[in-house]
């Protein structure tokens, strides 16, 4: 008994001893390549070490909730706002940065962060309806419209085969653009509104779903999933793959829908600084970038990257959006305390009738 | 005497002080957190501040007047406490034919029989729920048979997968040897004399199980039942993986308080509720239990 | 007499069959050469292969095995010396602090712990865990000693003491050698829960601190590959080795 005790012991303390320099990432699921986290681990001679979350809530509990010791976050502009108001990040150092020239300036200075002072652009995505081609065609209806999700009329004979971010935010925005608001519309009377539509259609869903709607889709249990573009890109890869009787596919509903601009940041209590900034040149290479986006299918802000990327995802608006489409996107702005309590009350309700 | 009491200090000490600390005072400070103000970006605002050489203290009733705006909550509580009543009957449904079984067989089966009730209950909780999720999925084995079947029969196809249905049977499927367990345990000690009697009297099968049987076993279904009730009354994960938009239990809300609203404070008042509600579980248990072993 | 024990034993058999056909499925399902856990491709053993270069899965078993040995053995000293006392003494405070932790739903002592570390401004992480894990352990650790004790003849520690052996030697050659099966079964339990526990560990895990349930957790629910089944039949093999061992090692400590 002993000597068994003794082992576990010493089979548990041996990964600790072996461990290298860490870098500890978290990221949203699926959001970086498999090859760039060799690539960079040969590089720097470390461990990236990676936690997930799936929406910008479930990441501001876990840092708010004295998460420390993250080195690098990826949080969407609305979150950089919130976390810089907090004093929770690091000054960026841009001379350990030499590849911050890669990035395009039409994502930088922007509001929420005016002269990138804490953060660096990653990758942005738009959230959309991605669907099962051949079944909507059967049933003849067409998903480039909110009312896919949205219409009673419609979700009747797509019971039990539509998912929907559970992310209050993302479906309130896309309840909001359904009704012809903007996704920042934080007005009580439409918010409400939109609490209404999304109370009609919830009986149709089969569930809120912000991580596993790829497989689903993927397998064919899920007809109709709103989500992010990046992740419509790999159900529709996986499904390829498997060799399977139907696509997927994935569009822009005409109403306009969010944009995501997620951004690389340091938390001020990083432990590894120095290897953070690393890590941040080193996604910002043109090449380790356009892998963001070939492999991940991923919008890509850095320049440099235009040339690595494949040209058949380049010509897809939901990813790379036209003048014409930018114009129906919005980005989620930061709210304030008491907008957040409404729009949480208001969703704690949604969750439980 | 002196060593005596000093003895008694030495063994009762150490473990006490470390469930104060690390159970009841966590404890009151939930029950505490209800009354605060959750902070601007989560977590919990300040509960005092001191201006001008005053103490002001910034605490409200606000959170648990909320509890009580809508019925919604109280609705919530009243379904989970619906749903974790059912999964106990079903338990007692399933586990009882299964206690009895194996109190029954011969003495040196039992150990084996019991053993491969528990077996089950030591791989990962996860594991077990992600069996369930596999099953019911609509591409899965059990739902194409079924519908298959309905097909015959001209009716529309089902889905398992994301419904209340799917929730209660994983929650019967994992606290199942809940409530085997205690039955047998007390199922064994029959006397089987009683039984033997009673038959020469002339009672029937079912009227010795009715008279004789199940009024003994009572304090093992009344312990059983609250092994399996309250961990069911507090559980999340089931219910957030299989259940789907219909299937939320009052745990998956004080979850979302807490690792997605970012409103502390509402999710201690729901904790504070999910407390007594064990609470008065156990008494009330606990009282029927003693009751039913009284009367035999 | 015979049919109605067909009747029983026919609704036990079913019973049998709900318990283990899921896990028969997942066992099934990991050597399945498809990614979707959906028709039956093929036979493969990639799944495996993948888990043992899965480095976030290797860590996080390590965490689980640091986090299970510490909590379990802190828990059965403290959980040994709760399970004497309430023993010997007749107490007021201790038994009902013992009792709570194991009666109450798993989530609120999740989330009243994580108020506690908050408010200590403790980060998160394995020493937090370990902490939970051995709040909730010490009472399965002190009712299966308190269970042994009842069964120890008193006789044998009076007559110690008759013949002038300390308390302290009357402990450690009597009680302490007539007590272990009590507190090995008690000690295994504890390893057992916290290598097992989900929803406490959900709560007040931090930064690089992921748990082998946790990490399951996010496998299903992402729900990617048939790793998770890979690792779930290995997880059950594990525990099958493990209780076997123990039926050798101590054939009542199971009973118990």
């Amino acid at each position: 008994m002993k000597r068994l005790l003794a082992s576990i012991v010493f089979m548990a303390v041996t990964p600790l001893a072996t461990a290298a320099t860490q870098l500890h990432l978290f990221n949203w699921n699926d959001y970086i390549a498999q090859d760039t986290v060799a690539a960079f681990e040969k590089s720097c001679n470390c461990q990236l070490v990676q936690d997930y979350y799936s929406s910008t809530e479930e990441m501001m509990a876990k840092l708010l909730a004295g998460a420390s010791g993250y080195d690098v976050v990826v949080p969407t502009q609305n979150a950089v706002q919130a976390l810089i108001k907090q004093k929770f990040l690091l000054s960026l150092d841009k001379n350990q940065l030499p590849n911050f020239k890669n990035s395009d300036p039409g994502f930088l200075n922007r509001s929420y962060d005016p002269a990138n002072t804490y953060s660096v652009p990653y990758a942005f995505t738009t959230t959309l309806v991605g669907y099962n081609e051949q079944q909507l065609a059967k049933l003849g209806i067409s998903p480039d419209d909110w009312s896919v999700i949205f219409d009673p009329k419609v979700l009747e004979k797509l019971k039990g085969k539509v998912t929907v971010m559970d992310d209050a935010e993302e479906l309130f925005g896309a309840a909001l653009k359904y009704l012809g608001y903007s996704v920042n519309d934080r007005d009580e009377k439409h918010l409400r509104e939109a609490q209404q539509v999304i109370m009609a259609a919830k009986p149709y869903w089969a569930a809120f779903n912000s991580s596993s709607y790829i497989k689903e889709l993927t397998v064919g249990n899920i007809w109709v999933a709103h989500g992010y573009s990046s992740d419509m890109v790999q159900a529709r890869a996986d499904a390829d793959a498997a060799d399977r009787d139907f696509n997927v596919n994935f569009v822009l509903p005409k109403q306009g829908a969010v944009l995501a601009l997620d951004n690389m940041v340091i938390p001020k209590d990083a432990k590894n600084k120095k290897l953070a900034h690393q890590f941040i040149n080193f996604m910002l290479d043109g090449k380790n970038a356009a892998a963001l986006t070939n492999e991940i299918g991923a919008g890509n802000p850095n320049a440099a990257a235009a040339e690595f990327i494949d040209a058949t995802i380049k010509q897809q608006k939901a990813i790379f959006p036209d003048a014409a489409t930018l114009a129906t996107l919005e980005t989620i702005e930061a709210s304030d305390a008491k907008q957040r309590r409404l729009l949480n009350k208001l969703w704690t309700e949604i969750k439980i009738k | 005497m002196q060593t005596k009491h000093w003895q008694q200090r030495l063994l009762t000490l150490p473990p006490m002080s470390y469930l104060l600390i690390f159970f009841a005072v966590p404890t009151v400070i939930m029950l505490f957190a209800s009354f605060r103000y959750a902070g601007e970006y989560g977590g919990l605002a300040p509960w005092y501040s001191y201006e001008e050489g005053k103490l002001a203290f910034d605490l409200t009733l606000e959170n648990w007047q909320r509890l009580f705006e809508t019925d919604i909550y109280l609705r919530l509580f009243a379904k989970s406490i619906g749903y974790a009543v059912l999964t106990t009957l079903l338990c007692i449904l399933l586990g009882y034919p299964l206690a009895l079984m194996i109190a029954r067989s011969p003495r040196k089966h039992r150990d084996l029989l019991l053993l491969l009730v528990i077996l089950p209950f030591w791989s990962n909780f996860l594991v077990r729920i992600y069996a369930w999720m596999i099953i019911f999925s609509p591409s899965g084995a059990l739902t194409h048979m079924i519908n298959s079947l309905l097909d015959i029969f001209g009716l529309a196809p089902i889905s398992l997968m994301y419904s209340p249905t799917a929730v209660i049977v994983c929650l019967v499927y994992v606290h199942l040897p809940f409530m085997v367990l205690p039955l047998y345990a007390n199922l064994e000690k029959h006397d089987p004399a009683l039984l033997d009697a009673a038959q020469d009297l002339g009672a029937t099968r079912w009227r010795r199980f009715w008279k004789i049987t199940w009024p003994i076993s009572l304090p093992g279904v009344y312990a059983g039942s609250i092994l399996v009730f309250i961990p069911v009354l507090g559980m999340f994960a089931i219910p957030d993986l299989l259940g789907g938009t219909d299937g939320i239990m009052i745990a998956n809300v004080i979850k979302q308080q807490f690792v997605e609203s970012r409103d502390w404070p509402f999710g201690s008042v729901l904790s504070m509720v999910l407390t007594v509600a064990a609470v008065l579980a156990v008494l009330l248990g606990a009282k029927f239990g003693q009751q039913a072993g009284q009367t035999r | 007499m015979s049919q109605k024990n067909r009747a029983l034993k026919l609704s036990a058999l079913a019973v049998y069959a709900f318990l283990y056909l899921p896990l028969l499925i997942v066992v099934i399902y990991s050597f399945n050469d498809s990614k979707l856990n959906a028709e039956w491709v093929g036979f493969t053993f990639k799944w495996y292969d993948k888990l043992f270069h899965n480095r976030e899965m290797l860590t996080a078993a390590g965490n689980s095995l640091i986090i299970a040995t510490s909590s379990a053995m802190i828990a059965t000293v403290l959980g040994t010396l709760a399970g004497m006392a309430m023993y010997k003494y007749r107490l007021k405070v201790l038994p009902g602090l013992v009792l709570a932790p194991i009666a109450m739903p798993d989530i609120l002592m999740g989330v009243s712990l994580l108020l506690f570390f908050i408010m200590l401004n403790m980060s998160l992480g394995l020493i937090s865990i370990t902490l939970a894990h051995i709040t909730f352990c010490i009472g399965f650790v002190a009712l299966s000693v308190q269970a042994r004790m009842s069964s120890i003849d008193r006789s044998l520690t009076e007559a110690a003491r008759d013949l002038g052996a300390t308390p302290w030697q009357c402990f450690r050659k009597i009680t302490l050698p007539l007590l272990a099966p009590g507190i090995i079964a008690g000690a295994l339990m504890a390893f057992t829960l916290s290598i097992d526990d989900f929803v406490i560990t959900f709560f007040v895990a931090g930064v690089g601190s992921s748990t082998l349930p946790l990490q399951i957790y996010s496998m299903v629910k992402i729900a990617v590959t048939p790793e998770v089944n890979a690792i779930s039949t290995l997880l059950m093999l594990l525990t099958l080795i493990l209780i076997t061992l123990v039926a050798r090692l101590s054939p009542g400590a199971l009973r118990s």
